[in-house]
């Protein structure tokens, strides 16, 4: 039992210097609806860590759902972690504080599992900044039999590679059953004591959708491209299937969201509407890897939604999914919320909407209580012909259409994302996105002279298990110029607002992207130099990595500027996300050749992506199903 | 806590502000802010009463407008890191509603740290909530073992008391005598009222004048605001309750006023 006084609350060490770093809110705990269990009276013990601020990693889906699954086991604990932010982590080295958790304060070694949340690549540096704070070897290689297990999941850890000989554990897929079956392991481990690492990672890999990095290994060929990644264990999988939680409604959670005690990203009672998407967007990696569709009942939402609101206190209500308005029920779904909540200081809100899904009716039930603050759309290319491409299929009289509906409907300023960089990309295709933008700002001046659009821009990154993971990547000088194009054609116009970010964190975003195990080493190196924050512009610094690439003798191009070979080995190939290979490239073909769309499968034939049957699974929804005849 | 320590019923002249009525839509309240709590800001602070109300399913009233705002005021915000058992607010319900349940679900409803600790009725006309708050008391406690004694004993006697501070930008010093109207000391807790000033003095500034006569004073652990209101010769007297909060004894050094 980890009862030593090294394992106790760090907080009388803590209390003492929290004036003295910014934002100490970040580091008390104390929010409304945390889980404080008695470590003794537990048999097992997990640190969730989101490897990033506290104000945006507080808001995440994954951790609040997966702390309360954990903490619904009586004789389970879970807690929180957060990165600190440079000056705290500062303050902790020369204190000597290590890396607690919010709940009790509790140094990290306290904890069996550290479980890390991976939303994407810019937390890597920071994941090592949090092992190596908590006193925990950053290699699995060097850790003690009885050291913490050390679990990395989410929408990144689709291509663990690069953090491969950093963590004991990955989690493909959904992990809501995934943890508990862990959770079982890890109790038989902590009762039975004696296991050696070995032993425990043999019992942690019959887990379905469990890999352990250190039973595989990956192969070079001498001109240094990849030749596979292969299990060195006689009954360990070659490739690993995803997890995939069946009926959402059987897993109601967030139940009690954390609400914050300081300002976070997204202050809001979020439920998943409908986890996957059938979309097909190209370059969309979390449509890819979470099919297929499972929508959340009417009902379970409105369940959800009632008691989140009553044991919360949130002012808003977010309706999360890839993309909200393709729920069957959509306008059931809000008329009845809006019902409940009108007359009352409870806003409604549909982070992600297609400009094809968006209508009059939609728009009066997110605005009975008179609020209309922005609008935001992700047409994400410029023109049709870019469209087309990436298979996000938006006609621009879609567009204007929808930006009519919400003019006049009230809203005054309507914000639009799109990406450059895309594969066979022309200035034309880039020009188009300012183009696009003064087009709805035109027909916003018809409704009010002071009506905005903001154009929002970013550099377009490949990613693993998606048809676009074959496709080079643009410079970040390259994605200056187009920036630099689209500057020049909108500068006349002070109510179009563009907005852009830097292209250089994409280098780093894409070599992590994409990497194999080979990458780690810039990992660790760069975490060595200094590395923290890497989301965070007035933290980031590509010098850092590139020299961290240098030193360890990685060719940062090969993994980033390099169209893959047809047939190329890729580093997460055997992380199974239920996606036949052929399908991806003949979409990949698809795409840059005749540059021919797809529809969405949820109504229409089925064009065998591989995923339903190799899940038994089939699209829950709403929906009538369509025959195909074939 | 520490008001209730050394309070006692101020006399009937001071009688406690604000209307004893059970039943009211606008209240003032006096509430703790400590633990935790005293490392969350002024803004988040606006943000946790306002769900707070929400999950107690208080009826608040909120402002018109494009962005309604819930009705709830705050006075002058506690510094950051600092505890206080006397911090206040006022609230507008939407009607009229029955007090004592209402703070009972209200204190149920907020995070640990923070509680209501007296509330009263207001009725349009009364003065102002500031009026009625012309001065803080705070208690700075230095690290056990530490003793103030002569340091409060020297800054007491002294004709003035000039401490550095920065005004847009530029060095300037500031006399914080005309600001004090008691200081005392109990070993490692020094007890002193702050006029509340056009530009206010914080008790840091009065740590700063007794760093000056004894440069080797650890910093303080731990600074709370005991209570608001008035000042009178024999201390503070508590804006909502009228009881009188004294200085420390046994050793009481006050000066003029």
């Amino acid at each position: 039992m980890n009862t030593s006084p090294a394992y106790e609350s760090v907080w009388p060490r803590l209390e003492p210097i929290l004036t003295s770093v910014r934002k100490p809110a970040r580091y008390v705990g104390g929010e409304g609806n945390i889980v404080v269990k008695d470590h003794a009276a537990a048999d097992s013990r997990w640190l969730l860590v989101y490897p990033d601020a506290y104000e945006v990693g507080q808001p995440n889906q994954g951790v609040q759902i997966l702390y309360e699954v954990l903490n619904e086991r009586p004789t389970t604990v879970a807690e929180r972690g957060y990165a600190p932010w440079t000056d705290m982590e500062a303050v902790m080295r020369a204190e000597a504080i290590p890396f607690f958790s919010l709940e009790t304060h509790r140094p990290m070694r306290a904890f069996d599992v550290v479980a890390f949340s991976l939303a994407a690549e810019v937390g890597y540096s920071n994941l090592l900044a949090c092992l190596d704070l908590g006193g925990v070897a950053l290699r699995a290689a060097d850790r003690a039999d009885d050291d913490p297990v050390v679990i990395v999941g989410g929408h990144a850890a689709f291509n663990p590679e690069p953090l491969a000989p950093f963590v004991d554990l990955v989690c493909a897929g959904d992990g809501e059953e995934f943890v508990l079956e862990v959770d079982q392991v890890v109790k038989a481990w902590r009762r039975d004591g004696g296991w050696n690492r070995e032993r425990l990672y043999a019992e942690l890999v019959k887990i379905p959708g469990a890999y352990v990095p250190a039973f595989y290994e990956a192969e070079y060929s001498a001109a240094g491209g990849l030749r596979g990644t292969f299990p060195r264990r006689s009954g360990v999988p070659y490739r690993i299937p995803k997890r995939t939680v069946s009926d959402l409604d059987a897993w109601p959670y967030p139940k009690r969201s954390i609400v914050p005690l300081t300002e976070t990203v997204h202050e809001r009672y979020s439920v998943e509407i409908f986890r996957g998407c059938t979309r097909g967007c190209r370059f969309c990696q979390a449509g890819m890897i979470t099919r297929p569709v499972r929508e959340r009942s009417r009902e379970t939402v409105k369940q959800m939604v009632a008691n989140g609101v009553a044991n919360t206190g949130f002012e808003e209500v977010g309706l999360l999914s890839l993309s909200s308005a393709d729920h069957s029920d959509i306008l059931g779904l809000c008329g009845d919320l809006a019902d409940a909540y009108e007359g009352t200081s409870t806003s409604l809100s549909l982070p992600s909407t297609r400009v094809d899904a968006f209508n009059v009716t939609l728009a009066d039930e997110l605005t009975r209580n008179g609020r209309r603050t922005g609008l935001t759309f992700a047409p994400e290319a410029g023109t049709e012909r870019m469209r087309r491409v990436i298979n996000k299929m938006v006609s621009e009289a879609d567009m204007l259409r929808t930006a009519e509906t919400a003019f006049a409907n009230g809203w005054r300023h309507l914000k639009l994302y799109f990406m450059i960089g895309l594969p066979t990309e022309t200035d034309e295709d880039v020009l188009g996105i300012a183009e696009l933008g003064l087009k709805v700002l035109a027909v916003g001046r018809q409704h009010g002279r002071r009506n905005k659009v903001t154009v929002s821009v970013g550099g377009f990154v490949p990613k693993p298990h998606t048809p676009f993971q074959w496709a080079a990547q643009d410079t970040p000088e390259e994605l200056q110029r187009k920036l630099g194009l689209l500057k020049r054609r909108v500068a006349s116009d002070r109510n179009l607002n563009l907005r852009y970010h830097d292209p250089r964190p994409s280098v780093m975003e894409g070599l992590l992207a994409r990497g194999d195990r080979r990458v780690a080493d810039v990992v660790q190196r760069a975490f060595e130099l200094g590395a923290r924050f890497d989301g965070w512009d007035e933290c980031f610094d590509l010098g850092i990595w590139r020299r961290a690439a240098d030193e360890v003798g990685v060719d940062i191009a090969w993994y980033t500027r390099r169209q893959r070979d047809p047939d190329e080995a890729f580093p997460w190939d055997h992380l199974d996300s239920g996606l036949e290979r052929e399908w991806l490239w003949s979409d990949w073909q698809a795409a840059v050749e005749a540059g021919s769309e797809l529809e969405d499968c949820r109504w229409t034939p089925c064009y065998d992506c591989g995923v339903c049957p190799g899940l038994d699974l089939q699209h829950q929804t709403g929906h009538l199903p369509i025959f195909s005849g074939g | 806590m520490a008001a209730s320590d050394t309070s006692s019923q101020a006399p009937a002249d001071q009688a406690p502000r604000g209307r004893g009525d059970t039943v009211a839509s606008r209240i003032r309240v006096r509430y703790s802010k400590t633990g935790k709590l005293r490392f969350i800001s002024a803004i988040d602070l606006g943000r946790i009463w306002e769900r707070s109300l929400r999950r107690a399913q208080l009826p608040i009233a909120y402002s018109e407008g494009f962005s309604p705002h819930p009705k709830v005021s705050f006075t002058d915000a506690l510094p950051l890191g600092y505890a206080s058992t006397g911090e206040y607010a006022e609230l507008t319900f939407a009607g009229p509603i029955p007090l004592q349940p209402a703070i009972t679900a209200l204190n149920a409803a907020f995070p640990e740290g923070i509680a209501v600790r007296r509330a009263v009725a207001v009725a349009d006309g009364d003065p102002k909530l500031a009026t009625w708050l012309l001065a803080s008391c705070w208690d700075v406690a230095y690290p056990t073992g530490a003793d103030l004694t002569a340091a409060v004993a020297a800054t007491g006697q002294a004709e003035s008391l000039p401490v550095a501070r920065e005004r847009k930008g530029e060095p300037v010093t500031v006399d914080l005598r005309p600001a004090i109207h008691q200081i005392s000391v109990h070993g490692a807790r020094v007890r002193v009222t702050l006029h509340h000033l056009q530009v206010p003095v914080r008790p840091t500034e009065v740590d700063l004048a007794l760093r000056s006569t004894d440069p080797a004073l650890p910093p303080p652990a731990l600074v709370v605001r005991v209570a608001q209101g008035r000042p009178v010769a024999e201390g503070l007297v508590e804006a909502l309750s009228g009881e009188l909060v004294e200085p420390l004894h046994p050793i009481d050094m006050r000066l003029p006023t």
